[in-house]
């Protein structure tokens, strides 16, 4: 059972909040952040997902020495950052040895739960196979519960044409069956994000009054029905119930006086099916969740780029081949080779512009840069073989915690164990996550 | 103790349907999945499972909204999707709130409820008095009235004293503007609103199945057949407490298949049962002549949704649906298509070449197809799952499929041809492929073609293991196996099992045998009559009962 080892910033956030509610008037608050922000900044966890795995001979590191490596062709812009880049070699989704589902179904399930999926006929895939959602929560979500207390957004899902809505499009779990989707629409993140901005402090104790007594009234109606329906309806309605009352702790949205804290610009409306919109939601998605961090909105946020059996062409990139079906080309196949790479270096790109953003964000002594771990997977090591050994897991960031800036090689070590120095870097004192029986403590040599 | 049975009895036919029964062990979605033996089947509402409790989904919500306050701006466009099971969103097991679902709500509500005051407070909530108590008694009948409409049903006195309470409390902190709004905020976000609910209202004796009430068959209807709220007439009907017997069921379910909405209705069925949404978004690459294909794919949805409702509206049977042989299309499809340029519209044409029924539709072939060539994979894979309900049996499980490195050097069917020949891929593939090929005559945008790259296309097919006979073995182009669809008991089976997994919004169970057998022969009887389907939907016990509840007890 993870606990909590420490949360210095709690403590703060609540005096914030408890003195004058939600919405502070800024000067004051700025001053006071900025007096507190050295020793107190708060800790944000990135996921970040990509689908049918990577060309391993220009993804994984070259001229490798011991520890020391150079970066391969896809990840060349993270050269900035490659201090902060660790590389974990030799770890297996040992989780998805066994189970229900397809390999492409158990790998996504997995990734970040440390679970297998639950059994049941749910969801088939292209081959007959069948399974449930996700047997756990996510590790961002275990996060949550301590890391997002006290902020107005608890989690931040994102997807780029990420609109399989089933097993094989979810990364991100609340618990046991429980997924969370992402938003694929920047004018619906802008909204979320962004609209409480520039509103008066009066105008916004207003709104939090009147939410409150709708919310209030919304809540007996639940208590009210639940009493009256089969147990089987009372739990979903109690669920239901259990985050309108979230909802009603964490209405207000709005800024934190930081002087990085500015709302962008509305977004133009863009089309969340268009693979010629891809580019542009993307990098919009990465913009907004930068401000939320610098706005301290949210501290958990998953990022996802489409799912596995998606048939999406990169045009802009002039990669015409469709995403699962190039993703089965062999090594022999040449321009599918370069078509996988030039796509795997555009995500990589894109995370190296989201770390750039993040480290132009002061926060205390550093950047916001230096408050965030990012960790990205995919939910098989290759599209042509399936295989769930040696997965692409690189972390960027985290250096409170990690000693970063490496390739580490493990032996067929466990993913749980990485999900478990995740929440440790954290002060989450877990010592499993996920399927118990595949964890053995934190992976070794990372700290 | 009021016991409450009714039974029916489904006799004798049921041993034919024995005879043409799928023979292996592998799912066999077209009759329930635990096959019963065949006797005498008697239905008893206690044992089948009834359906809990439905969220709304988006296309329900934004109806349910238009309906109720005129407002048709789509609110639930910013809700995340629903999770879908078998193809369809309004499954109850897993279409369930989230956080994102739970803040998107409450924001839906705000807007909706500051422009339905802003537009229309006078007609929602008129009020003539202006001192605190008049304005307290003109809440409580905007309460009682709109309540009603909004929960589908009277409001018990204590929701209706709760919303009341928010109302007089706002008013007067706010004003009778802000009361009126709040309350909208609060009504539109309880769970009577957002869930249809089929819990005892008042304290009955019943145990295991209890009919629904009049208000609830009201809503089971009406979210059925026409995707929304109840109309005025089915209030009506409710409130008298006519409407509780299959005849009073059946006369509803008629009247409300004539209604505009009920297209609406078809509409969201076909884009769920045929997975439609693989057209948002449709990419293809230009084609040699030309044609505009950036951002197509709604014109070929609204293409192919034109042709369902022309079957399902004017021709109304099942044969028709792999007959018919009109297609519709407006200019930017007829230059795509080279059948000359009609107007801007949507027009029928027939008498193309190449052309009948669904699985020749322009749309549908080039959903099923990739970006520079044709899906045989795809189309053999949604011709056994959606039309026949035929999963594809899995591979042992601790089998690891290792697929060959295929040399790009080769034709497409060629290279297709490898997935038949390696024994990684020939489990699933031999079934699916041997479908798939026989609709080579369309490309990749739908095209009907009889030449690839200056070669004769082979549009041979061969079915396999459809459980079927007549439909077993080869054939040669899409025609001549729709014409064998049409005909097909497992495709009229299939197409039911389909539309009660819609109805009811869950995947049958063992427990559904009685009713679903009762849907597949009347479909059956009627010689595939769509209209006939729909209305003995709702006269099944399934669709007319609910499980005892504890205010039932």
């Amino acid at each position: 059972m993870p606990r909590l080892r420490r949360d210095p910033i709690l403590s703060r956030r609540n005096f914030l909040r408890g003195a004058a509610g939600s919405a502070i008037a800024l000067p004051l608050m700025a001053s006071l952040r900025a007096s507190a922000a050295v020793d107190t900044a708060p800790k944000r966890l990135l996921l970040m997902y990509t689908p049918n795995g990577v060309i391993p001979d220009a993804w994984w590191p070259k001229n490798v020495d011991g520890e020391a490596y150079d970066l391969n062709v896809i990840h060349q812009y993270l050269a900035p950052f490659k201090d902060r880049v660790t590389f974990l070699g030799g770890v297996d989704l040992t989780v998805t040895n066994s189970g229900p589902g397809g390999l492409h179904q158990r790998g996504i399930g997995g990734l970040f739960t440390g679970q297998q999926l639950q059994s049941g006929d749910l969801f088939v895939d292209g081959c007959g196979q069948t399974a449930g959602w996700a047997n756990g929560i996510s590790v961002d979500q275990e996060l949550a519960k301590t890391l997002a207390v006290g902020t107005p957004i608890t989690s931040l899902e994102l997807g780029v044409r990420a609109t399989e809505n089933d097993v094989q499009g979810r990364i991100a779990y609340a618990g046991a069956g429980a997924p969370l989707p992402p938003m694929n629409d920047p004018k619906d993140v802008f909204h979320r994000l962004f609209s409480g901005f520039g509103q008066t402090t009066d105008a916004l104790n207003q709104l939090h009054a009147e939410r409150k007594s709708v919310l209030d009234t919304v809540q007996s109606q639940f208590k009210s029905l639940s009493a009256r329906v089969s147990a089987e309806d009372r739990s979903k309605l109690e669920a239901h119930l259990s985050l309108v009352r979230d909802l009603e702790n964490r209405m207000s949205v709005s800024g934190n006086g930081s002087p990085a804290c500015v709302a962008p610009n509305a977004p133009a409306t863009l089309d969340p099916t268009s693979e010629d919109d891809m580019p542009a939601i993307a990098a919009l998605h990465l913009d907004m969740l930068a401000t939320a961090f610098a706005c301290d909105l949210t501290r958990v946020a998953s990022y996802q780029i489409s799912t596995s059996l998606n048939h999406i062409r990169y045009p802009w990139l002039n990669s015409l081949g469709e995403g699962h079906a190039l993703s089965h080309e062999g090594p022999s196949d040449a321009d599918a080779h370069t078509e996988l790479v030039a796509r795997q270096t555009w995500h990589s790109q894109l995370l190296a512009n989201f770390l750039t953003r993040l480290g132009q964000i002061p926060e205390g002594s550093g950047t916001v840069l230096d408050n965030t771990l990012v960790l990205w997977g995919n939910e098989v090591s290759e599209g042509n073989t399936h295989s769930h050994q040696n997965m692409p897991f690189v972390m960027v960031g985290g250096g409170w915690y990690f000693r970063t800036g490496r390739y580490i090689h493990y032996q067929d070590a466990s993913h749980n164990d990485l999900l478990v120095s995740v929440l440790n870097a954290f002060g989450v004192e877990a010592t499993t996550f996920g399927q118990a029986d595949l964890c053995h403590g934190p992976l070794a040599n990372l700290v | 103790m009021m016991r409450a049975v009714s039974r029916c009895v489904v006799g004798a036919w049921l041993a034919l349907l024995a005879v043409g029964c799928y023979p292996t062990t592998e799912p066999d979605h077209t009759k329930p999945r635990a096959a019963d033996t065949a006797q005498d089947l008697v239905c008893h509402p206690e044992e089948e499972p009834t359906s809990p409790l439905a969220l709304l989904t988006r296309a329900q919500y934004d109806a349910t909204i238009a309906d109720l306050l005129g407002d048709d701006s789509h609110p639930s466009h910013s809700f995340p999707p629903e999770n879908q099971v078998e193809g369809f969103n309004n499954n109850t097991e897993v279409h369930i709130a989230n956080p994102l679902l739970v803040e998107q709500l409450m924001d839906a509500a705000e807007g909706i409820a500051s422009r339905a005051v802003a537009s229309s407070m006078n007609q929602l909530a008129p009020c003539a008095g202006t001192g605190a108590a008049a304005q307290d008694q003109c809440g409580a009948d905007f309460v009682s009235s709109f309540g009603k409409r909004a929960f589908r049903r009277p409001l018990t006195d204590d929701e209706a004293s709760a919303f009341d309470g928010l109302f007089s409390s706002t008013n007067a902190a706010r004003g009778y503007a802000s009361a009126v709004t709040l309350t909208l905020q609060a009504m539109l976000q309880s769970p009577q609103f957002l869930y249809r609910v089929d819990a005892a209202r008042t304290a009955t004796e019943e145990t295991g199945a209890v009919p629904l009430d009049p208000y609830q068959l009201a809503s089971r209807l009406s979210y059925f057949l026409t995707g929304s709220m109840p109309d005025d007439e089915l209030f009506a009907a409710a409130d008298s407490g006519a409407l509780i017997g299959p005849d009073e069921i059946e006369a509803q379910a008629r009247r409300l298949l004539a209604t505009p909405h009920a297209r609406d209705m078809v509409r969201d069925f076909n884009h769920q049962w045929l997975q439609l949404d693989g057209l948002a978004g449709l990419a293809r690459n230009p084609p040699e002549n030309g044609a505009d294909v950036k951002s197509i794919g709604d014109d070929y949805l609204e293409s192919l949704q034109q042709f369902l409702d022309h079957v399902y509206w004017d021709e109304g049977t099942l044969a028709s649906l792999f007959s018919s042989p009109v297609i519709y299309l407006n200019a930017r499809l007829g230059a795509v298509l080279g059948a000359g340029a009609p107007d801007a519209d949507f027009a029928a044409i027939s008498e193309q070449a190449g052309r009948g029924g669904l699985l020749a539709q322009p749309a549908l072939m080039a959903m099923l197809a990739h970006s520079d060539q044709s899906g045989p994979v795809q189309r053999g894979v949604f011709v056994r799952e959606r039309i026949l309900c035929i999963d594809v049996p899995p591979p042992p499980p601790s089998f690891n499929p290792i697929p060959p490195d295929p040399d790009p050097s080769l034709t497409t069917r060629e290279r297709f041809k490898v997935h038949t020949e390696s024994p990684a891929c020939s489990g699933c593939h031999a079934l699916i492929d041997g479908t798939g090929f026989g609709f080579e005559n369309y490309d990749q945008l739908g095209r009907y073609r009889t030449e690839e790259n200056g070669l004769p296309v082979d549009a041979s097919g061969n079915m396999l293991e459809t459980g079927e006979a007549a439909l077993d073995g080869p054939f040669e182009g899409a025609l001549e196996l729709s014409q064998k669809l049409a005909q097909s008991p497992r495709v009229q089976k299939c197409l039911s099992t389909n539309w009660y997994r819609y109805a009811l919004g869950r995947v049958e169970t063992e427990a559904d045998n009685c009713s679903l057998l009762q849907v597949q022969q009347k479909f059956a009887d009627s010689g595939g009559d769509f209209r006939e389907l729909l209305v003995a939907l709702t006269l099944t016990d399934a669709f007319r009962y609910r499980p005892a509840t504890p205010e039932d007890m």
